[in-house]
């Protein structure tokens, strides 16, 4: 079954913490998520999420999300999204007063954990790369 | 009544004073933002807060041993 999967990244690429929903479109809203999130703040470098039905962009959304993530935690955190075969991360851009400019990159040297969530979002890993 | 809690910028506060448990989750954003800009969020003041500040934010309403509490916190769901 194809479901969107949620994993917190710490340094040196450790998976902190991870969830499912039973969707290959959402994640729905979670306070476990949050509380999550919140008491691992001090260790999380990125929060990824899989996208496997495909689509290496950030939906409104995840925008959304992301903007009120960064506002709590007052820090802003890197984002990933993982397709069936790209790693979409965005890293905190140059700020200004008027606007922000994302830093919006494909990956090619994948970490080692999006062979994990790759196939607990139920992806078959014979698809990367072919 | 309720004990409020906000969670902005780095820190999780607790309003010292209770507010009422039916308060609508418009009424609760629109709370915080005046308490956080006029300092009585110990640690959390901030004069010019946005008046959207807490529009992706989402309102937890739990009940406990020490009585009810409203948790403000941002919304985490993806798309």
């Amino acid at each position: 079954m194809l479901r969107e999967v949620c994993f917190l990244i710490g340094v040196h690429d450790t998976v902190l913490w991870s969830d499912a929903s039973q969707s290959p479109t959402a994640l729905p809203d979670s306070r476990a998520r949050w509380q999550a999130i919140w008491s691992r703040r001090k260790h999380i470098i990125e929060v990824a999420h899989t996208h496997p039905l495909g689509g290496a962009e950030f939906s409104l959304e995840d925008e959304t999300t992301m903007a009120a993530l960064d506002a709590a935690l007052g820090r802003r955190l890197r984002y990933a999204v993982i397709t069936p075969t790209q790693l979409l991360r965005r890293l905190p851009g140059e700020r200004t007063e008027t606007c922000e400019q994302p830093d919006d990159r494909i990956v090619e040297a994948e970490p080692w954990w999006t062979t994990l969530i790759r196939s607990a979002s139920g992806l078959n890993l014979s698809e990367k790369g072919d | 009544m309720a004990i409020l809690n906000i969670t902005y910028n780095g820190l999780s506060v607790d309003y010292k004073a209770n507010v009422a448990d039916n308060m609508r989750d418009g009424d609760i954003r629109r709370t915080a933002i005046e308490l956080i800009r006029s300092g009585q969020l110990r640690g959390l003041h901030i004069a010019h807060l946005p008046e959207d500040a807490f529009r992706d934010y989402v309102v937890d309403r739990l009940p406990t041993a020490g009585g009810a509490r409203i948790y403000l916190r941002p919304k985490v769901p993806f798309g």
